[in-house]
């Protein structure tokens, strides 16, 4: 024990002689500055606008609307919900066709999932048909063409959404 | 602030961003864009899409299993080459499989998904349940 109190006397001179108050609260404010500063670094930047927060332009009502790139059916924004959620009194169907869109306000591309809103009647309001990338049928995971209520209740087909699902990988 | 400790600090903060490119940002992009319309994003599946969260891992208890996961259509024949598919399989083996994978787990290579995708399930449904069956019955006579 006597070593432990030696070692940690010796020590703390050590310290007390070699550094000052002035000094720790210089390190302190350094370090309080320094880190308040990272988030405006350019690497920071780029890592908050990833996947899900993409540079939002346009009226999600038209069929221009950069998220609408494949879509074929009615937009559930003018049908009473968004181009992410589903009007009242309808159910988003979780099997759902992916394809890719261009957002031209960042110059990035994403995936989007084209959800359909199930349980009720077709909404007959602002009808799209972009269709970029469809294919035929034979791709069943790759044409609109069907209806894709799958796995609602009802097979109903009311609208779709346009959901970003995240940053499309460029090669 | 000494530079050792800026540089650290910068390097600590950019790793996030730079994890999701390269490889995983690939085989999650190919996830998403070729098995998440109908399997879910999280694997869960939806009405007759079956639940891979949670039982994946099961199909690896037998070689039929094994190539169950590959002859499947939507494995065999989609648009991915053998070498992104092997990626998939096995991001969607390590991803979902939970407590269902109770072996070491022998990752799928692009020659062997290459080998197996030639011959695409025509009965996709009755195979399944013979694996399935296959396997029940090899648990209860252990």
């Amino acid at each position: 024990m006597k070593f432990l109190d030696q070692l940690f006397e010796q020590r703390s001179r050590q310290l007390a002689q070699h550094s000052s108050r002035r000094g720790m609260l210089k390190g302190l404010g350094a370090l309080l500055v320094g880190g308040a500063s990272i988030p405006l670094l350019p690497v920071a930047r780029a890592a908050a606008q990833s996947p899900g927060r993409p540079v939002e332009e346009g009226d999600p009502s038209s069929c221009d609307y950069w998220r609408y790139c494949a879509i074929d059916g009615f937009l559930c924004d003018c049908c009473g919900g968004t181009a992410n959620t589903c009007p009242p009194g309808t159910e988003m169907s979780p099997v759902t066709w992916i394809g890719t869109c261009h957002n031209p306000a960042d110059g990035r591309n994403y995936v989007i999932s084209y959800n359909d809103c199930c349980g009720k009647s077709s909404c007959g309001a602002c009808l799209c048909m972009r269709d970029e990338g469809d294919r035929p049928i034979y791709r069943p995971d790759k044409t609109n063409d069907i209806n894709w209520c799958l796995g609602t209740s009802s097979a109903a087909y009311h609208c779709s959404t346009a959901i970003v699902v995240g940053l499309a990988f460029e090669e | 602030m000494k530079p050792g400790l800026l540089l650290a600090l910068l390097l600590c903060w950019s790793l996030p961003s730079l994890a999701t490119t390269g490889n995983s940002g690939r085989v999650v992009f190919d996830y998403q864009m070729n098995c998440q319309g109908c399997h879910t994003p999280d694997g869960s599946g939806a009405g007759s899409v079956p639940r891979m969260k949670g039982h994946v891992g099961i199909f690896l208890q037998s070689q039929e299993g094994r190539e169950y996961l590959v002859r499947v259509p939507g494995s065999a024949t989609s648009a991915l080459n053998d070498e992104r598919l092997a990626a998939v399989l096995n991001w969607i083996l390590t991803e979902f499989s939970g407590d269902s994978m109770n072996s070491p787990f022998k990752a799928f290579s692009a020659e062997e998904v290459g080998r197996l995708r030639q011959s695409p399930l025509k009965e996709v449904e009755q195979y399944r349940l013979k694996v399935l069956r296959d396997l029940s019955s090899m648990s209860m006579n252990e």
